[in-house]
C-alpha cells in the first residue's frame, strides 16, 4: 500500500500540471473565439461555485443570493475603471478591490442574516439579491435602468478575450487553492462542525458567528473579483444581467450537483453542468434541452443527494475489499 | 472552582431556575440530581453560556463568567458533554475527537490527548475511521465523553451520561467517570440515576422545580427520606 501512495500523488501532480499547461497555452494556439469564451465561463462558474461552497457546502448556510456579489463586483469595477482611467492593466487590477467591496457588503449583510438558519437564511439571501438589483436599477449614479458601459481594454477581440481567459483561469486556480487549504484547516473543521450542530460546535469553543462571517465574506470576495473581470468582458453591464437570479441558483446547483463536502465537488459540478448545458443547447432543440437539463437534476437529487463526488466515493468504499 | 450564586433563568415567562446556588471545588465530583424538568440541563446550559441568565452570577476560578459566549466559556476550560450526546453524526470518530480539542490550548496537546482518550476507550480506537452515527449507543456515549476530554477540561459537566444505555453499559460509564475524577478531573455530574450518581460523587445537590432543596455529602442525600421516597422508590 505504502508504495502505491506516492506514485498516486505523483500522477495527480503530473495530471494537474499537464492540465494547467494545456489550459494556459490554449488561447494562444488560435482556436475559435467561441471556445475561449466557453472555457472562460466555465472558469468563472468553477470559481463561484467553489467560493460559494465555503458558506454553503462546509457551513451549510445555503446562500441563494450570490449573484448579488458577482453584480456588485461588476459595478464596482465599472466605477473604479472610470475613476482611474481604463486600460488593460487597470481594468484587470480593478477587479481585486471590486472583490473587496463585495466582501464588505457580505459582512454588512451577513451580520444580521447569518443569525437565521436553514430555509430562513436561504430566503433572506434571495431577497437581498433582489433588493440589491432593484437598488442599482434605480440609482442614477450607477446608470440606473440604462446600465453602464465599460471602456474596453483597447485590444483586438481575440487578444482581449485571451487575456481575460488567463485572468479568470488564474482567479479560478487561486480560489480552488484557498478553498482547499481552508477545507483542511481548523477554520474548515469549525465550519463543518457548524453545519452539523451549531450549538454543540460553540460549546467546543468554535466562535460560530465569526467563522460564518469570515466564510461568507470570503465566499463573496471571489465572485466579486469574477464580476469585476466579467464587466471588462461584457463591456456593457445591466442590473438584469449581472444580478440575474438564475445565476444565484445555478451556483448553488453546481456546487450541490458535484457535492458540497469537498473542494472537488463544486469544481466537478460546475464543469459538468457547464458542458452539459452547452452541448444540450448546441445539439438539442431548446425546449427539449431544458427538459433534459431539468430531469437530470431530478435524477441526481434522488439518486445522489450528496452530490456526484460523494456518490463515487461511497461506491469506491463499498466496491473495494476494505 | 465553579461558584453559582442565586442564579435565575427564565424561558420567556416560565421560570426554570429560581435562585440556584452551588459550588464545585477543584478536584471534586459533584452530583446534581432531580427529576425531569427540574432545571438540571438549564443550569448546565446557563453555565456554558448557551442560554441567557436573568439574575445571579456564575464565576470560575474567581472571575465572573456570566454572559460570556459558549465558545469563550469553553476556552476557559469549562466543557459540557450535552444530554443525548450530540455528536457530529457525519464526522468520523477521529474527527469528533479532534473537534473536542478545537481551542488553541488543547489543540497544542491534541496528539497527547488523543492517545490518552483512545487508551481510555479502546473501542473508539477500533472504530476511529467510522462515522459517529454508525456507533452503538454505548460507544456514542464513550465518544461524547472522549470528545469532552480532548478539551483537557478544568471542569467537565456531564449531562445524563447514561441516558438510553443498557444497565451494564451505564455502570461502565459511571465507573469511568469515577476513574476520571480520581485521576484529577473536576466533574459536575447531572443524572437521574440517583443511586449510581451518588455512589461515585462526594457531594450532591437535589434540584426540584428550579430550586435546590437539599445539599450536602452524598451519604446524607442517600439517607434522606425524600430522596429515598421520590427517587429511589424505597
Amino acid at each position: 500500500m505504502a508504495s502505491v501512495c506516492p506514485t498516486k500523488t505523483a500522477k495527480k501532480v503530473v495530471g494537474i500540471a499537464l492540465l494547467s499547461a494545456i489550459l494556459l497555452v490554449f488561447p494562444w494556439l488560435g482556436p475559435p473565439v467561441y471556445f475561449i469564451s466557453f472555457l472562460y465561463t466555465v472558469f468563472m462558474f468553477v470559481c463561484m461555485a467553489s467560493a460559494w461552497n465555503l458558506i454553503g457546502g462546509y457551513a451549510g448556510y445555503l446562500s441563494f443570493g450570490h449573484a448579488a456579489f458577482f453584480g456588485t463586483g461588476a459595478y464596482a469595477a465599472a466605477m473604479l475603471t472610470k475613476a482611474v482611467g481604463p486600460g488593460t492593466a487597470s481594468n484587470l487590477l480593478c477587479s481585486i478591490p471590486s472583490g473587496l467591496v463585495a466582501a464588505v457588503i457580505a459582512l454588512v449583510v451577513g451580520y444580521p442574516c447569518l443569525k437565521l438558519r436553514g430555509p430562513y437564511f436561504a430566503v433572506i439571501t434571495l431577497c437581498f439579491a433582489f433588493v440589491v438589483q432593484l437598488s442599482v436599477q434605480n440609482l442614477g449614479v450607477l446608470g440606473g435602468p440604462d446600465g453602464l458601459w465599460i471602456k474596453g481594454m483597447d485590444l483586438p477581440v481575440e487578444t482581449g478575450r485571451s487575456i481575460l481567459y488567463e485572468s479568470m483561469l488564474l482567479l479560478m486556480a487561486i480560489t480552488i487553492l484557498v478553498v482547499e487549504r481552508i477545507e483542511h484547516s481548523k477554520f474548515g473543521a469549525g465550519l463543518r462542525a457548524i453545519k452539523q450542530d451549531e450549538e454543540v460546535a460553540q460549546t467546543m469553543a468554535v466562535n460560530a458567528p465569526r467563522l460564518k462571517m469570515g466564510a461568507f465574506a470570503l465566499s463573496a470576495f471571489f465572485p466579486g473579483v469574477a464580476g469585476g473581470l466579467h464587466a471588462s468582458y461584457l463591456t456593457y453591464i445591466h442590473p438584469t444581467i449581472v444580478f440575474d437570479v438564475n445565476m444565484s441558483i445555478l451556483i448553488v446547483l453546481m456546487a450541490l450537483f458535484g457535492g458540497g463536502a469537498s473542494w472537488l465537488g463544486p469544481v466537478v459540478g460546475a464543469v459538468l453542468l457547464s458542458f452539459i448545458n452547452e452541448l444540450l443547447s448546441t445539439f438539442v432543440k431548446a425546449e427539449l434541452a431544458r427538459i433534459i437539463y431539468g430531469s437530470l437534476f431530478i435524477v441526481v437529487i434522488i439518486f445522489m443527494p450528496n452530490g456526484i463526488m460523494e456518490f463515487i466515493r461511497k461506491r469506491k468504499q463499498t466496491g473495494s475489499p476494505h | 472552582m465553579l461558584a453559582v450564586e442565586r442564579l435565575v433563568v427564565k424561558y420567556d415567562e416560565l421560570t426554570a431556575l429560581r435562585g440556584v446556588s452551588l459550588t464545585v471545588e477543584s478536584g471534586a465530583l459533584v452530583a446534581m440530581i432531580g427529576s425531569n424538568g427540574a432545571g438540571k440541563t438549564t443550569l448546565l446550559n446557563a453555565v456554558s453560556g448557551l442560554i441567557p441568565t436573568r439574575e445571579g452570577t456564575i464565576s470560575w476560578e474567581g472571575s465572573l463568567i456570566t454572559g460570556l459566549t459558549p465558545d469563550a466559556v469553553c476556552r476557559l476550560g469549562i466543557v459540557q458533554a450535552p444530554e443525548g450526546r450530540k455528536l457530529f453524526a457525519k464526522m468520523t470518530v477521529e474527527e469528533n475527537l479532534q473537534m473536542g480539542a478545537y481551542s488553541p490550548g488543547p489543540r497544542a496537546r491534541v496528539a497527547e490527548s488523543m492517545k490518552r482518550v483512545l487508551e481510555l476507550f479502546p473501542r473508539l480506537a477500533e472504530r476511529r475511521r467510522q462515522t459517529a452515527e454508525s456507533l452503538s449507543g454505548g460507544e456514542q456515549q464513550m465518544l461524547a465523553l472522549g470528545r469532552a476530554l480532548m478539551a483537557t477540561p478544568g471542569l467537565l459537566m456531564l449531562d445524563e451520561p447514561s441516558l438510553g444505555l443498557a444497565p451494564i453499559m451505564a455502570a461502565q460509564i459511571f465507573e469511568i467517570i469515577g476513574d476520571l475524577n480520581r485521576a484529577g478531573t473536576t466533574i459536575l455530574l447531572v443524572s437521574q440515576e440517583v443511586l449510581q450518581t451518588l455512589s461515585i460523587a462526594r457531594d450532591g445537590y437535589l434540584l426540584e422545580n428550579g430550586e435546590i432543596t437539599l445539599a450536602g455529602p452524598s451519604e446524607r442525600l442517600l439517607a434522606d427520606q425524600r430522596v429515598k421516597k421520590s427517587y429511589l422508590g424505597l
